[in-house]
Formats: structure tokens, C-alpha cells, sequence
């Protein structure tokens, strides 16, 4: 690769390294603990719920309908962006053939709120409107497509006010007001040393905005389920993410005792955050209360999937990074505007997360960090894939290669020479005590090195480029919030182990995870295992499947609960067999001696023998392991997260200068995951976080004009194909963490967190000017390449004053 | 519903007859979901752009979303749940259990027929035509890899 920056005119930024360095590097074959797995733990086991899914017998949402639905539902969504209803007439619609009812507000029994940290989302609208998707009424009929039809023929007044389209509208002055504390919502600093100070000091300082994009989940199985109330409970299947979450927020809204309601998850499609706020739940409820007996049926079509739900908050971030000449860094001044749309959702987590992950894995002394949400008439914008800490990788690791670029520095040396080691602190002040983001760079470079092809030859117009991300990331809630799981594991009648979890498998592999451990633990056949999932009336309360948090929790939850039934069965042997349970083991499923190889007892006598002195062979554990609260005033806490993940990724692009068109042709993940519990799976989390990175960094962007979706199907919603991805080359690093299970930290979000990041410098290091603005479609890399013929100096969106001058008035 | 918009459909659906009246204007993929209770066949987008309903009929790779069910008269149509031999999965199924090419599952049974279709026209793909046979199926959570890796092994395999 060449330097190309005399090719390019304006705003160029190149990095001077041509080559990776060479040194000696981390052998990722010889890792720790890499040694042939002798029982299920550390095995590609298939996929518990595989079979049924390649045989298109698994039951998601809407394969529920058939010969069980009665009565179909139907929301009537607002076609306006900001208003109030005046009137809603319902006559039109109820003379619609097959046609039974249309609910609105008033109907609702409970509270009729949602909102999963702040209570602020009506189910139905009351009055305001807020954004054009908001919900003013459910229509219920025999048919879909009389629903459908009913749907369309309910008529409603609306008093129009002016939209607030952007986050500059929101804080203009004599803006309307969204929510009554006005459109700010809440905030989040960090005041670490005296960044002011410290950058009057620097060597060298760099400032850049970047301005990420509305993302949206997109995940395939769109939302769909049924609801069947007789009269005491109230049984709801719907896909979702935190299935005793949905029954509480559902028990809320429709005035029920939580106890009256069930809620069971079936397969679910994929979720990246987008089923954590609550979707057809509540509506499936109401309609179902007022319909005892009937079981109700509702399915989102794409459009209002897309239109409905929460997105991924687009932020604009204000970056300053010092340093001294010899590239040591010194400080960090960020400013972030979160762009909440029109309702909370988990805006204020994702406001913490972005604060807490500002600077990534990097040893920065004085930190000063301010985070705003800002309310508009958008999407409610919400959880997703690496909220708040992916779009926070795209500033850090964009800054740092600016300013080796800056400093005429290697890029890869001087993320070296910065990178927090082992006891160091990220930007809270917690410290990590085994930091692998090295080991990580490390691997990902020799892969790089090591399978290089020749490069093709590129035509006059091409550029070729490689960019290079390295991440942190805490996983679990944190930040003080109660986080736990709990899990449930016995022996059932047929002498089959049984796992229950409350968490939700929407393909992420946790069935697996959680089976293979229990297998692990007891010594079992993993043949032998079946899971029972996110069913409220069976299983126990195990937290969200989201944060990167199944695997540490309901991890150690299961391993917990099988070593207590571990010892339960021992201790049983013990008797029968009249020798001390310590001279016992389980191993395929027999108790066996440990010194003494004559004995041999198959676990079903055991079983038998339990059942027949009224023992219930049962184990159940619960993981609650604390955090700490991040201080208000200064962001600063001992244990924000419980544990850290670090990764880092290499992608080399084309990107042809005069269409703007990016290829990216390699790609390579490494992420150090603790220890793989499935490393199929964990792959597979890995190639697919990264492939939605790669989408977020190229082509995926929700446009809205006006409050109004431009794009809410997937003519117009690009999502990344088979062409569009290389191969992706993957590296698990197994390092044990001491407080997962098995040395287990997991793997969900980074995958997506460091790629975005990795494409995006390779663009860079491609052109010679760094992309500050995603997704880079064509156009933006026309632009990027011709600021002064595209007549925009940046994007658009930030010609506008800072909005920084505003807030402080 | 008049009767005049009624369409009686014959056709075969995993070899199977089928003698129904179905609404002139319905999809097949409503038809095969609904009516027929063959729920394996997935809709997601419902425009024909994500490949999730992909069937195949007369040998062809289709959009169910996309077609309408008088337009299925006579012809044969194979889905997912004809796929496997009783208990024996089918090659491609094997083969996308086994490289773990299904996660949340919900475009695999499209992806395996899309396969279908193109191993059967030509076990030996170029690079090239294996992308024109494959792009029209999106996959949100697995990304691509262990897909294609598992459309290769069934191809080396295919008889």
C-alpha cells in the first residue's frame, strides 16, 4: 500500500504507516487453556433448537396464527408527527364487514404507560402525539384484512403542531416543547483531572465532529404473536428480549396483579435490541381482556415494524484529544448530543454507556466529558447493539488516527504506547486488572500478515486501504443497577437434565451456552440436556438478554445451580453406596469412584433412590453480583461494570474515488472472550456483529424528513448481502476471566462496536481523509473527497451552529 | 368475500394435491401460512427483497410474498417442510446445522431452498454465480460465512 495523500486535495488526514508493523506478536494458537475440551464446555455442541430451525418446524410469532387465532388486531398509528387529537371517530370503521371493535385510550384498564427507565410512552395516546407512529387506537376483527381494512377506515382529527425534526429544532429558541422537563433530557458527565488544563499544555490537540446515524434493528421475525385471557390469566406470546420485564410492564399498563399474567417467548428472529422496549404485548392484552375466551393474533407488516419501533441513537459527537509530542495522551474534551426522539426509552443508559466508554481502552489523565439527550419528534430511539459504546469507538478510534497522522506516528504504535495495561483505569477510574486489548491487536495483525494474498491491481480510480479498531467494552448493566440471573436445573422423570432460564434465545446461542455448562458441571451427556427458556410460568426472572450479559449471568447462574444439585446427588450416592460423597465423581453420566474405578452407579438409581425418600433432585442458583453507582458530578466509580471485553479488528477496503463506492475486501475479528463456551457460536456472533458493523459503516441509515420514516422498508433500508462482506476471519482469544463461568466474559455487542470503527479508518488510510460522518454511502464519500464541489463544507447537519453554545445559556 | 373473487386452486405442494379456494388477490406465501398451515416458509420484508419466503416452483427459486396464488395453478410447488426424508434431513439441512448457518433461524428455510435451486442447476458454482444465486436473501444475525460454508459442503456432496 502506498501513501495517497499527494492525490488528494482537500481535508487530507493520511496515515503515514504503509506497512504493519512487524514485532514479535501473540501466537493465537498457543493461548492459555486451548487444550482439547474433554467434556461439553469448550465444544462446538450443535445448536439445541438447530434441527427445528433447518427443518422450518420452529414456531415464531405469527407461526402461531394458524387454527389458533380468533380475532385479529390492528393498531392505528398517528400519520402526523406532533399534535394533539381533537376527536376520534370509530363509526366508519365498525361498519367494515368482519369488523368487532376499535380501542382507544379510554378503554385501556391500568395505567397505560410503558417506557422501560422512565414511564413517559403512553400505550395509547391520551392527547399528544409525539411521533408519527405513536399509537391512537386498536382495531379488532375476525379477519387480517378485515383489521386491515378496519384499521384504515378509523377517521382522526388531529390540531397539527410544528414538528421538531432535528436536534437543532428541539433547541432553538421558542421550540415547542416536547416533555416537561423540556427537550433535554437528563445529561452525563465525567470529570476526571483538568482537561482544560492539560490541553493548554498539549503538543499537539486534535478536534473533530463526527455525527453517527439512526440505525434500525431490522431484525427478520417481524413482531407477531398471540393472547388468550380466560377470565383469571392472561397468556401472551410474543417474541421479546426480557420476558418477565414485558409481564411486569404489561401488568402495569392493563391494571392486572403480575401474577395474572404469562408471558412465553416463542422462537424469535433476532432481536440487536429491538424488542427490549415492549411491542404488540400490551396491545395483544387489552384486546384480549375485552375478548375473554378468543385468542387474539396481531403481526406488525414491515412498514409499521420499522415506523413502530425504537431505533439506534444518531449522535453528534464534539471531539478533543491532546497529546505530547512523543504521542502520549493527555487529555480528552468530548461534548455528545444524543438524539432521543420522541420518548425516553433506555436513552438515559445509553447516555451512561456513551459517557463510560468515551475513550475506549485508552490511558487518557484528564477526561472531561458532557452527554446530553435531546428530545424530537423522531423515533424513540433506544436500545441496540452496542448502544452509546459503538457510536463513542467511531470518535475514539478516529481520533487516534488522526493524530498519528498529526504526529507522523504509526498509528498501531501509538495505540500501543496508550493503551490502559494491566491495573490501569478506563475513563470511570475503575481499574481492569488483566487488560488483553494488545493481545488483541496483536493477533488481528499477524492474521493480517500472516494470510495475506496479493493484492489485485487496482484501476486509476481505486484506492486500497486498511484500517485497524481496538476496543473495550464493559458488559452488564453496571453502574449500580440491580443485575442478576437466576436459573433452575433438575432431573426430570426420564433421568433428562432439565436448564430453565428466564433469559430469551433469539439465536444468539444461549440455549447451548447454559445447556453446555449444566452438561459440563454434572458430568453429563450434553445429549441428555433440554433447555426450557423465557417462559414466566416455569422459569425464573434471569435479566434481559441484552449487554452482553447471558453468558456472565445465567452462566454463573446454571453453574451455580448445577454444582448445588451436583452435590445432592453426590450425596446420595454416598449413602447407597456407603462411601464418603468426596470419593465420588460424575463423569458421561455414571457416579464413579474417584480412587476406587469398581464403582460404577448409573444416575438413574440415584434418581430413583432420591425420589423414593421424597428428595426433589433440583439445584436452582441465583448470580447478583454488585456494582457500583457512577458518582453524579464526576462519572467516577471503583466498578461501573462488573468486567471488561476488549477486541480489535482489521478491515481493508477499496474505495473507488470516483464513485465513492467502498469494498471492503478483508476483514479480520479478534475479540478475547474469556473462554469460548461454543466456539461455533461465539463465531458466529462475531462474523454477524461484524457484518452489521460493516452495515452501520457503509450503507444502513433510517432517513427521516420531517418526522416523517423516508425509508421504512428494505427497498430503501440497505442491509448488507452476501456480496457486500468478505469472508471474516475470526480469532477467539481465551483469557480466563476469574469471576465468569469457566472463565466465560461473553461476546454479543463488541463484534459490532469494533467494526464499525476498523472500515471507517480504512477508508481513511484509502483516501487520505478521514470520514467523520456514517453511514459513507457514495455520496458522503463523494463528498468527503470534494468538500468544495459538493458546496458543503462537512455534512449538512453540521454547518449549524454547535449546539453546545445554546445549552449553556 | 363474493365467490366471483374466489379462486379455485389446484396445485401440489410438497408433492402433496392441493384443492382449496383462495382470495384471487392472496400471496402464495399467505396461502402456504395461513390456509395450508405451512408456517416454515417465513415472510419478513413482504417485498420481495429479503428472500425470507423463498419457495421453489416448477424448479425455480420464488418470492412467495410476491406471487399470487391463482398464478400457482397446475404447477408444483416444494417448501421447507418437504425437505427432509422423515427423520433424515436433507443434505443442505445438514450441512447449515452442522457449520451453524442457522441462529435466530428465521431466513434459513429460504436460504435452503434459494440453495436448492442453485445446486441443482449446477453443483460447480463460480464464485460469481454463486453470489447472482445467493443475494437475494438477506441474513440479519449469522452474517455470510458460515452460509456459504455450508452451501459448499452440500455441493461437494451433491448427487
Amino acid at each position: 500500500m502506498k501513501r495517497r495523500s499527494d492525490q488528494i486535495s482537500a481535508g487530507s488526514v493520511t496515515d503515514v504507516t504503509t506497512q504493519p508493523v512487524t514485532r514479535p506478536l501473540v501466537d493465537p494458537s498457543k493461548t492459555p487453556y486451548k487444550e482439547e475440551p474433554k467434556g461439553p464446555v469448550g465444544r462446538s455442541e450443535r445448536r439445541i433448537d438447530g434441527r427445528e430451525k433447518v427443518t422450518g418446524t420452529a414456531l415464531y410469532g405469527a407461526d402461531l396464527f394458524p387454527n389458533r387465532a380468533d380475532y385479529f388486531a390492528q393498531v392505528v398509528r398517528s400519520e402526523i408527527a406532533h399534535g394533539n387529537i381533537i376527536s376520534i371517530h370509530k363509526e366508519k370503521s365498525l361498519q367494515v364487514p368482519g369488523m368487532i371493535a376499535v380501542y382507544s385510550a379510554g378503554d385501556m384498564p391500568g395505567t397505560n404507560r410503558q417506557g422501560l427507565i422512565h414511564r413517559d410512552h403512553p400505550v395509547l395516546v391520551e392527547n399528544r402525539i409525539l411521533f408519527r407512529g405513536d399509537a391512537i387506537a386498536i382495531v379488532v376483527a375476525e379477519t387480517e384484512s378485515a383489521a386491515v381494512s378496519g384499521c384504515e377506515a378509523v377517521e382522526v382529527n388531529y390540531e397539527e403542531l410544528p414538528v421538531v425534526a432535528t436536534m437543532d429544532d428541539a433547541l432553538a429558541e421558542g421550540a415547542p416543547r416536547l416533555h416537561p422537563d423540556g427537550n433535554i433530557m437528563g445529561g452525563k458527565r465525567i470529570r476526571k483531572g483538568d482537561a482544560d488544563a492539560a490541553l493548554g499544555e498539549s503538543d499537539v490537540i486534535v478536534s473533530e465532529t463526527f455525527v453517527t446515524q439512526t440505525v434500525d434493528h431490522a431484525f427478520l421475525d417481524l413482531e407477531a404473536g398471540i393472547a388468550h385471557w380466560d377470565g383469571e390469566f392472561l397468556t401472551i406470546h410474543a417474541s421479546g428480549q426480557w420476558a418477565h420485564e414485558e409481564r411486569r410492564l404489561t401488568s402495569l399498563a392493563l391494571g392486572l396483579p403480575m401474577e395474572a399474567v404469562r408471558i412465553i417467548t416463542p422462537a424469535t428472529g433476532g432481536a440487536f435490541g429491538g424488542r427490549e422496549d415492549i411491542s404488540i404485548q400490551i396491545y395483544l392484552g387489552m384486546v384480549a381482556l375485552h375478548h375473554p375466551g378468543k385468542t387474539i393474533a396481531m403481526r406488525y407488516s414491515r412498514e409499521e415494524s420499522m415506523r413502530a419501533r425504537h431505533k439506534r441513537h444518531s449522535l453528534r459527537i464534539h471531539y478533543t484529544l491532546g497529546a505530547k509530542q512523543d504521542g502520549t495522551l493527555t487529555a480528552a474534551k468530548i461534548t455528545v448530543y444524543s438524539e432521543e426522539g420522541a420518548y425516553a426509552s433506555t436513552g438515559p443508559a445509553v447516555l451512561r454507556k456513551a459517557a463510560s466508554h468515551s475513550t475506549g481502552p485508552y490511558r487518557i489523565p484528564n477526561v472531561y466529558v458532557d452527554v446530553y439527550g435531546v428530545f424530537t419528534n423522531n423515533n424513540p430511539t433506544g436500545a441496540m447493539r452496542g448502544f452509546g459504546a459503538c457510536q463513542m469507538a467511531i470518535a475514539y478510534e478516529g481520533m487516534v488516527d488522526r493524530l498519528a497522522e498529526r504526529l507522523g506516528m504509526d498509528r498501531i504504535e501509538l495505540r500501543r504506547k496508550n493503551l490502559i495495561r494491566n491495573g490501569d483505569a478506563v475513563t470511570t477510574g475503575q481499574r481492569i486488572p488483566v487488560v488483553t486489548a494488545t493481545d488483541c491487536i496483536d493477533a488481528a495483525l499477524q492474521q493480517f500478515e500472516a494470510k495475506k494474498l496479493a493484492d489485485k491491481p487496482l484501476t486509476p480510480y481505486q484506492r486500497r486501504g486498511w484500517g485497524l479498531s481496538v476496543i473495550c467494552f464493559g458488559l452488564g448493566y453496571g453502574d449500580g443497577f440491580p443485575d442478576a440471573s437466576r436459573a433452575t436445573v433438575r432431573f426430570n422423570a426420564e433421568g433428562r437434565l432439565e436448564v430453565y432460564t428466564g433469559g430469551v434465545e433469539y439465536g444468539q446461542g444461549l440455549l447451548n451456552m447454559a445447556g453446555q455448562i449444566a452438561a459440563e458441571e454434572l458430568g453429563m451427556p450434553f445429549e441428555q440436556v433440554d433447555v426450557v427458556w423465557a417462559d414466566t410460568g416455569r422459569t425464573q426472572e434471569s435479566g434481559s438478554s441484552s449487554a452482553t450479559r447471558q453468558t456472565y449471568f445465567t452462566g454463573n447462574a446454571v453453574k451455580i445451580a448445577a454444582s448445588e444439585l451436583r452435590e445432592e446427588v453426590l450425596d446420595i450416592a454416598g449413602k447407597l453406596l456407603n462411601v464418603h460423597p468426596h470419593e465420588l465423581d460424575l463423569t458421561d453420566g455414571d457416579i464413579k469412584g474417584r480412587f476406587d474405578p469398581s464403582i460404577v452407579l448409573p444416575i438413574g438409581n440415584i434418581l430413583k433412590a432420591g425420589r423414593e425418600r421424597g428428595y426433589e433432585l433440583e439445584g436452582t442458583g441465583i448470580f447478583k453480583p454488585r456494582t457500583v453507582c457512577e458518582d453524579f458530578d464526576t462519572g467516577q466509580s471503583p466498578r461501573a461494570f462488573i468486567t471488561y471485553l476488549f477486541a480489535s479488528h482489521i478491515a481493508q477496503v477499496v474505495v473507488d474515488i470516483e464513485t465513492g463506492e467502498v469494498r471492503v475486501e478483508r476483514y479480520v475479528a479478534c475479540h478475547d472472550v474469556g473462554k469460548a463456551i461454543n466456539p461455533q457460536s461465539v463465531e458466529g456472533q462475531m462474523i454477524g456483529g461484524a457484518t452489521q458493523g460493516i452495515g452501520m459503516a457503509l450503507m444502513e441509515e433510517v432517513v427521516m424528513q420531517d418526522g416523517r420514516m423516508m425509508n421504512p422498508n428494505f427497498t430503501d433500508y440497505i442491509l448488507p448481502t452476501f456480496r457486500d462482506v468478505p469472508e471474516i476471519e475470526t480469532i477467539i482469544l481465551e483469557n480466563d476471566d476469574p469471576g465468569g463461568p469457566f472463565g466465560a466474559r461473553g461476546v454479543g455487542e463488541p463484534p459490532l462496536i469494533a467494526a464499525t470503527p476498523a472500515v471507517l479508518n480504512a477508508i481513511g488510510h484509502a483516501v487520505g481523509s478521514m470520514p467523520h460522518t456514517t453511514p459513507c454511502t457514495p455520496q458522503r464519500i463523494w463528498e468527503l473527497l470534494n468538500p468544495h464541489e459538493a458546496g458543503i463544507p462537512y455534512d449538512a447537519r453540521l454547518a449549524r451552529a454547535p449546539l453546545h453554545a445554546r445549552l449553556t445559556k | 368475500m363474493a365467490d366471483s373473487q374466489k379462486w379455485r386452486l389446484q396445485c401440489t405442494v410438497n408433492g402433496g394435491t392441493v384443492d382449496t379456494d383462495v382470495p384471487q388477490d392472496e400471496a402464495l406465501l399467505t396461502t402456504l401460512r395461513d390456509r395450508l398451515g405451512l408456517t416454515g416458509t417465513k415472510g419478513s420484508c413482504l417485498e420481495g427483497e429479503c428472500g425470507s419466503c423463498t419457495v421453489i416452483v416448477d424448479g425455480e427459486a420464488v418470492n412467495s410474498c410476491l406471487v399470487l396464488s391463482p398464478q400457482m395453478q397446475d404447477r408444483k410447488i416444494e417448501t421447507i417442510e418437504g425437505l427432509a426424508d422423515g427423520g433424515k434431513l436433507h443434505v443442505l439441512q445438514e450441512k447449515f446445522l452442522a457449520a451453524g448457518a442457522a441462529q435466530c433461524g428465521y431466513c434459513t428455510p429460504g436460504l435452503i431452498m434459494a440453495a436448492k435451486v442453485l445446486l441443482e442447476n449446477n453443483a460447480n458454482l463460480t464464485e460469481e454465480e454463486f453470489f447472482e444465486g445467493m443475494e437475494g436473501n438477506i441474513c440479519r444475525c449469522t452474517g455470510y460465512k458460515s452460509i456459504c460454508e455450508a452451501i459448499r459442503t452440500a455441493a461437494r456432496q451433491w448427487a
